[in-house]
C-alpha cells in the first residue's frame, strides 16, 4: 500500500504541480484549498504526511498543525511547511505544531520529493 | 547799632556774628581813646569807631554774599536733585569754608554719577534677561512636543499646554509642587528622578515611553537632560516627550508591506520555478501536460507583472508623474468590462453578480484604463471579501442635477469594522478581522482613491456594517 500524502494550499498551481511530483513519484496525494478542508481530510483520510501553505483562508498552515496536535486520531502526523514567510513563525510554535521542515516559496519540487522521502521513505513499490 | 540790628536781620546766621565782630572792635576803640587820651583821642575817637563799623560792615557785607551764594547753591541743588559745585569767584572770605565743602560735592557727585550708571546698566541686565525669559516661554509654548521642567527637588517649574494635555493637569496652581503629586504617569516621574539623581553621569539620555490615554497608549521619546549651575550642580531636569506613535505606525507598516509585496511576487515566482524544473526533469510526459506547463508559466509570468505594475502606478501618481489619456468614457460601459472578466470568480464561490446599469450616453471625461483598474479592484475586494452565495451589485448612475456621474459596489459580505473604516484607503492597511478571508497587498484600496481623487478629482467613499456587506461608491464629473 502507498503512502499518502495531504497537500494544502489555496493556490491551485502549487497544489497541481506538488501533487504532479509526488504521483510520479508514486505517493497517493490528496490535496484541499484551506485550512479547514485540510483538517477535515487530515482525520477522515489519516495521510502519512501533511505538507501545507502558511498563509491560507479561514486556517492557515500554522493553525492546521496545532489543530492536528489536539486530536487523536492525527496527533503524530508530520508535517512539512511550504511558506513564502517562515520567518514569522516562532521556535516554540514549530515544535508545539510538529513541523518536521521548512521549504520557502519559490520552492524546488525536486527538493519537496527529497523532504518526503526523508520522512517517510521510499513509497511502496518504487524502492 | 541800629545799623548793626538793621543789618542782622537775614536769616544767616553766620552774618550777625561777623556783624558783632566789627561793631565790637569800635566800640573797643572809643572805649580806649575815651580812658587813655581824652585830649587828642576826643577827635580821633568818632573817626576810629566810624572807621571799625565801616570796617565790620565790609566784612559782613561779603560774608553775606559767600554765604547767600552756597546758600542758593544749595537750595538749586536741593531743588534739582543735582550736585553743583559753589562758583569760585563768589567764595571770597568764605574759601576756606567752601573748598572742602566743594571737594566733598565732588566727591558725592562722582559717587551719585557712578551709582546711576551701576542702575542703569541693572535696569539693561534685567530687561534682557526678562526678554530672554519670556522668549524661552514662548518657545517652550509654541513646541508641539510636552515639555516639563523641575528643579532640583524634583518639583515642577514649567510645562507647555502639550504637556498639560498628555498627561492631564493644570500648571496653574501646581508649580512648585512635586511632580510625583501633579503627574499620574509614576514611570515619567521615576525617569524624572532617576536622571536628576545620577546628575552628571546623565546628562542627557532618551528612553521610549508608553503614556496612558484614552483608547489606546501612544509611544513617546522622551528625552531627558540634566539642567547644570555655575558650580556644576545639578539644578533641575527638562523632559521632552516627542510622540512617535505615528512613525511606529509607519514603520510597522512598511516592515508588513515587505512582507506582503515580498509574499505575493513569490507565490507565482513559485510556479514559475517549479513548472519550469517539472520541464526540465521530465516529469511532464505527454505534449498536452507540457503545453498546460507553459501555459501556467506564461500566466503567472503576467501575474507577477501586474503586480509590479500596481505597485508602481500608486508609486507612480504620488510623485505626479503619471500618464493620463483623457477621454469622454461611459462609466457602464467599464463596469460591463469588468463584470466579464469578474464573473468566473464569482462563479467559483456561487455568488450572484448583480448589474444595474445606466445608459451608456452618460459619459464622463476620465483615463479608461485607469477606470477600469479602479472598477476591477472594487469587484475583486467584493468577491473575494464575500462569502459563499454571497451577492455583489454594481449600480452605475447619473445625477444630472449635480452633474455627476457614480459608480457604486456592494456586497453582502463580512463589512469593515468602525474603527478600521478610516484608514482603509491607507497604503499597505489591511483589516486585520478579515485578514484570513483573501490574500492581498493592502494596495488595492489605495489604487482607487489614488484614481479617483488625485487623478481625477472625484470622490471616493465607502459605508459598511459588519456581517452585512459594505458599499464603495465614487463620482466624477459628467461630460456636458
Amino acid at each position: 500500500m502507498s503512502r499518502k500524502i495531504l497537500v494544502a494550499d489555496d493556490e491551485a498551481h502549487i497544489l497541481h504541480v506538488v501533487s504532479m511530483k509526488l504521483r510520479n513519484a508514486g505517493y497517493d496525494v490528496v490535496t484541499a484549498v484551506d485550512g479547514e478542508e485540510a483538517l477535515e481530510l487530515c482525520k477522515s483520510e489519516c495521510p502519512d504526511l501533511v505538507i501545507t501553505d502558511y498563509q491560507m483562508p479561514y486556517m492557515d498552515g500554522l493553525e492546521l498543525c496545532l489543530a492536528m496536535r489536539a486530536t487523536e486520531a492525527t496527533r503524530n502526523i508530520p508535517a512539512i511547511m511550504l511558506t513564502a514567510r517562515g520567518f514569522d513563525i516562532s521556535p516554540a510554535d514549530v515544535e508545539a505544531a510538529g513541523i518536521r521542515a521548512f521549504l520557502a516559496k519559490p520552492f524546488s519540487p525536486r527538493e519537496v520529493l527529497r523532504k518526503v522521502e526523508e520522512l517517510l521513505g521510499a513509497p511502496a513499490g518504487v524502492v | 547799632m541800629s545799623v548793626a540790628g538793621k543789618v542782622a536781620l537775614p536769616r544767616i546766621t553766620g552774618s550777625t556774628v561777623v556783624l558783632c565782630l566789627g561793631a565790637g572792635a569800635a566800640l573797643a576803640g572809643s572805649v580806649l581813646a575815651a580812658v587813655a587820651l581824652p585830649g587828642v583821642w576826643n577827635l580821633l575817637a568818632p573817626l576810629l569807631c566810624l572807621a571799625g563799623l565801616g570796617v565790620a560792615w565790609l566784612v559782613w557785607f561779603r560774608s553775606r554774599q559767600a554765604l547767600a551764594a552756597v546758600g542758593g547753591q544749595l537750595q538749586t541743588m536741593a531743588a534739582s536733585g543735582e550736585i553743583n559745585l559753589v562758583p569760585p569767584r563768589a567764595l571770597g572770605s568764605m574759601g576756606q569754608v567752601v573748598s572742602p565743602l566743594n571737594s566733598l560735592l565732588e566727591s558725592a557727585r562722582n559717587q551719585i554719577e557712578r551709582l546711576k550708571g551701576e542702575r542703569r546698566e541693572l535696569q539693561i541686565h534685567a530687561r534682557v534677561a526678562e526678554t530672554e525669559k519670556h522668549n524661552a516661554e514662548a518657545i517652550i509654548f509654541s513646541i508641539s512636543d510636552a515639555v516639563l521642567v523641575t528643579n532640583r527637588y524634583d518639583e515642577l517649574l514649567l510645562a507647555n499646554e502639550a504637556a498639560e494635555k498628555l498627561l492631564n493637569f493644570k500648571l496653574a496652581g501646581n508649580q512648585r509642587k512635586n511632580v510625583d503629586s501633579v503627574l499620574g504617569d509614576a514611570t515619567l516621574v521615576q525617569l524624572i528622578r532617576d536622571t536628576r539623581s545620577h546628575g552628571r553621569s546623565f546628562t542627557r539620555k532618551v528612553v521610549e515611553h508608553v503614556v496612558a490615554a484614552k483608547g489606546d497608549g501612544r509611544t513617546f521619546n522622551v528625552t531627558l537632560s540634566c539642567v547644570m549651575n555655575g558650580s556644576d550642580e545639578v539644578s533641575g531636569v527638562v523632559a521632552v516627550l516627542h510622540d512617535v506613535t505615528r512613525e511606529k505606525e509607519i514603520s510597522r507598516m512598511k516592515t508588513d508591506f515587505v512582507s506582503n509585496v515580498s509574499h505575493e511576487l513569490k507565490t507565482p515566482l513559485a510556479s514559475i520555478k517549479a513548472y519550469i524544473e517539472m520541464l526540465v526533469d521530465g516529469e511532464a510526459e505527454s505534449e498536452e501536460t507540457r503545453q498546460e506547463f507553459y501555459e501556467i508559466i506564461s500566466t503567472e509570468t503576467d501575474r507577477l507583472h501586474r503586480l509590479i505594475e500596481n505597485i508602481l502606478n500608486i508609486s507612480r501618481i504620488e510623485s505626479g508623474v503619471v500618464k493620463v489619456v483623457r477621454e469622454p468614457i461611459s462609466l457602464s460601459g467599464v463596469a460591463k468590462q469588468v463584470l466579464d472578466v469578474s464573473s468566473p470568480q464569482a462563479k467559483l464561490k456561487n455568488q450572484k453578480l448583480v448589474e444595474k446599469l445606466a445608459p451608456v450616453y452618460y459619459q464622463v471625461e476620465a483615463d479608461h484604463d485607469m477606470i477600469y483598474q479602479a472598477v476591477m479592484n472594487l469587484v475583486s475586494n467584493a468577491v473575494k471579501y464575500t462569502p459563499e452565495g454571497g451577492t455583489v451589485t454594481i449600480t452605475v448612475g447619473a445625477d444630472e442635477r449635480r452633474n455627476t456621474g457614480f459608480c457604486e459596489v456592494s456586497d453582502s459580505g463580512l463589512g469593515i469594522p468602525a474603527d478600521d473604516l478610516p484608514r482603509i484607503f491607507d497604503k499597505f492597511y489591511r483589516v486585520q478581522a478579515n485578514n484570513k478571508m483573501a490574500k492581498g497587498t493592502g494596495l488595492g484600496l489605495t489604487l482607487v482613491k489614488h484614481i479617483v481623487e488625485i487623478v481625477h478629482g472625484g470622490t471616493l467613499s465607502v459605508t459598511s456594517e459588519v456581517g452585512k456587506g459594505s458599499t464603495f461608491r465614487f463620482e466624477l464629473p459628467l461630460v456636458k
